[in-house]
């Protein structure tokens, strides 16, 4: 730091003394285009989760992690008091019984990180400091994917302890459990960034927060129910295509062609289908959501 | 070395609307006021300098960078106060300019020790911890400019930084800016379609109409080749006019209003004795220089005559 205008003007005052030290110039280091980068993905991340932000920014997403961990946390108290019982909750099943609420999650929080600097207008404030627009729309994506993930692996991670100190030998417990960590890992990944790409790509594209959640839910019911009524109306090769619409369904087969189980009775294991389809459909959906994400923001006037 | 160079830049929305057109600038450091009205382009020319628009055709420099190959670099040392509302409601002033400063690539702690000096330099005290959102239009435009300072820029872009303020508010917006130009040193450009404020706290001003430059030079020889002198009389201004005129001055009759041009002071008294010897009741007499319309008129002649 140096100081431009040396003139300090002590006052004098029943207290102490006040300087006016005049203006400090900055001849520090400006760290560039990846401390951005960095600075406004954390700051997302916080904001996803309401920190930082009033009180009633935190209702939504505390309330929703809260429901999303209440279910593991119960059974790994009851296994607790009954070993040997049977928990209803798995790493295979977890995710897809609580889908419901990683879709309010990004139906409420996507539109929170990127329609607000839409509508007041931050995003030219953004675009004027040593940002390239593409890392402004992967710093949101990689922020949101993030706290998806947070979400999904926490109840996780929470059945996983439970069942090692429920059981009687906790090391030998300990052992057996950490075959399981690339299925605790792996299931929120697999979740987390779809769903995040698909919400961002749908609340990019309106200022208004409300639109943005409201055509989130639309398109996670829709496209669920016109899944569900053509693989029960529909015959032959119709039905037999009709998982493949509910995006649901898509994670769910993913996840148990790349790390788990398939989930009985699930859609996943009703349909006469090669898993990697199920994987493909996912790729393929999770890079356009991404290139319109960056389209976006390549065309959007700042 | 210029500040600020532009060669033929042009601008075009879509085919019909010119915001500029074929505009080439050279400007020393300083602040430079950069005045036009609404729709002349103004916006458009402080958009491209920061890379945030891609001009047409021609080329610009800002600090010896050029903008179509080094914007992200150029950005690290420019400041922005956009013309419109840029402030989420919900984040407090210290918490907003922070982020800011950490985004002009200040180290966390560099940050926050910035955040607090700035603050108090543009005046925000305790109101600072509070949410933007229940700020005034006069708090919001302060910390606007605090945003835009916070990294110690070597150049300053403000645009109409005094934009829906009251009279008071304006005055006070126009003094930190000038002190923030002078104290600090930091090269300063301020958009607006009020000359009185430009010619407030510029040095130099560039007059920019329908996307062409129509005047650079510093405030001083513009002021003193625009003057104008609005005398307002109850009758009798042809008299009047044709008085001074025999004096030596260029007046012309404008209603009930004789202007006069002011190269200097010599006319004031003439003026007056004019009016004392003729017995003619004043109503009104005020510099009409300061007004964008009388400029560009008077730019017009200029023209004209040569």
């Amino acid at each position: 730091m140096t100081r431009r205008e040396a003139a300090v003007a002590p006052r004098e005052s029943a207290t102490g003394a006040i300087y006016d030290l005049g203006y400090q110039g900055y001849d520090g280091p400006r760290l560039g285009r990846r401390a951005a980068f960095a600075t406004l993905f954390w700051a997302s991340l916080r904001a996803a989760f309401g920190l930082g932000r009033s009180g009633r920014s935190k209702i939504v997403p505390w309330g929703l992690s809260a429901i999303m961990i209440v279910p593991a946390a119960v059974a790994g108290a009851i296994q607790a008091i009954a070993p040997g019982g049977l928990s209803p909750f798995n790493y295979d099943n977890y995710l897809w019984d609580l889908s419901p609420i990683l879709a309010l999650f990004v139906a409420a929080q996507a539109p929170e990180l990127v329609s607000s600097d839409q509508r007041n207008h931050v995003l030219s404030l953004y675009f004027s400091h040593a940002l390239a627009r593409s890392d402004y729309a992967l710093a949101k994506l990689g922020a949101l994917a993030a706290a998806l993930f947070i979400l999904a692996v926490a109840p996780l991670l929470v059945i996983f302890f439970a069942s090692i100190l429920a059981s009687t030998d906790v090391a030998g417990a300990f052992g057996d459990q950490l075959g399981n960590l690339p299925q605790i890992i792996g299931s929120p990944v697999i979740h987390a960034v779809p769903l995040a790409a698909l919400g961002l790509a749908i609340a990019s594209f309106t200022p208004r927060r409300a639109y943005a959640t409201g055509a989130i839910i639309a398109v996670y019911l829709v496209t669920g129910a016109v899944g569900e009524i053509l693989s029960e109306a529909g015959r032959g090769r119709l039905s037999q295509v009709a998982p493949l619409l509910n995006p649901w369904v898509l994670l769910d087969g993913t996840r148990t062609w790349l790390v788990g189980k398939g989930v009985p009775d699930s859609p996943v294991s009703d349909a006469n289908l090669d898993l990697w389809v199920f994987g493909l459909l996912t790729g393929v959906l999770t890079a356009i959501a991404i290139a319109a994400v960056l389209w976006r923001y390549r065309r959007i006037a700042a | 070395m210029p500040l600020i160079s532009t060669q033929s830049l042009t601008k075009r929305y879509g085919s019909s609307v010119t915001a500029l057109d074929g505009l080439t600038l050279d400007v020393e450091p300083g602040i430079i006021g950069l005045v036009g009205a609404n729709g002349a382009g103004k916006s458009t020319l402080l958009k491209i300098l920061l890379g945030l628009l891609k001009p047409t055709s021609g080329s610009a420099t800002v600090m010896e960078m050029d903008v179509a190959t080094r914007g992200p670099e150029i950005r690290q040392y420019v400041g922005y106060l956009p013309e419109h509302d840029c402030l989420p409601p919900d984040v407090s002033a210290t918490d907003f300019v922070s982020h800011m400063g950490r985004m002009a690539g200040l180290p966390p702690a560099a940050a926050r020790e910035r955040t607090a000096e700035v603050l108090r330099h543009v005046g925000l005290y305790e109101e600072r911890y509070r949410p933007i959102g229940g700020y005034s239009t006069g708090m919001k435009q302060r910390v606007k400019l605090a945003q835009a300072i916070v990294h110690d820029p070597k150049l300053l872009l403000l645009d109409e930084p005094t934009n829906g303020l009251d009279p008071a508010g304006r005055d006070e917006m126009l003094d930190l800016v000038h002190r923030t130009g002078t104290e600090f040193g930091i090269a300063t450009v301020v958009a607006s379609h009020l000359l009185g404020e430009i010619e407030r706290v510029c040095t130099f001003l560039l007059a920019i109409d329908a996307g062409k430059l129509l005047q650079s030079a510093p405030i001083s020889s513009f002021v003193e080749r625009t003057g104008t002198l609005g005398v307002e009389v109850e009758d009798g201004a042809d008299a009047l006019a044709e008085r001074l005129a025999g004096a030596g001055l260029t007046a012309r009759v404008d209603g009930r209003s004789v202007l006069v041009d002011c190269p200097d002071e010599r006319p004031y008294d003439i003026v007056r004795d004019a009016i004392d010897e003729m017995g003619l009741s004043l109503t009104r007499l005020e510099q009409r220089r300061h007004r964008l319309e009388d400029l560009f008129r008077a730019e017009g002649r200029t023209d004209d005559a040569a």
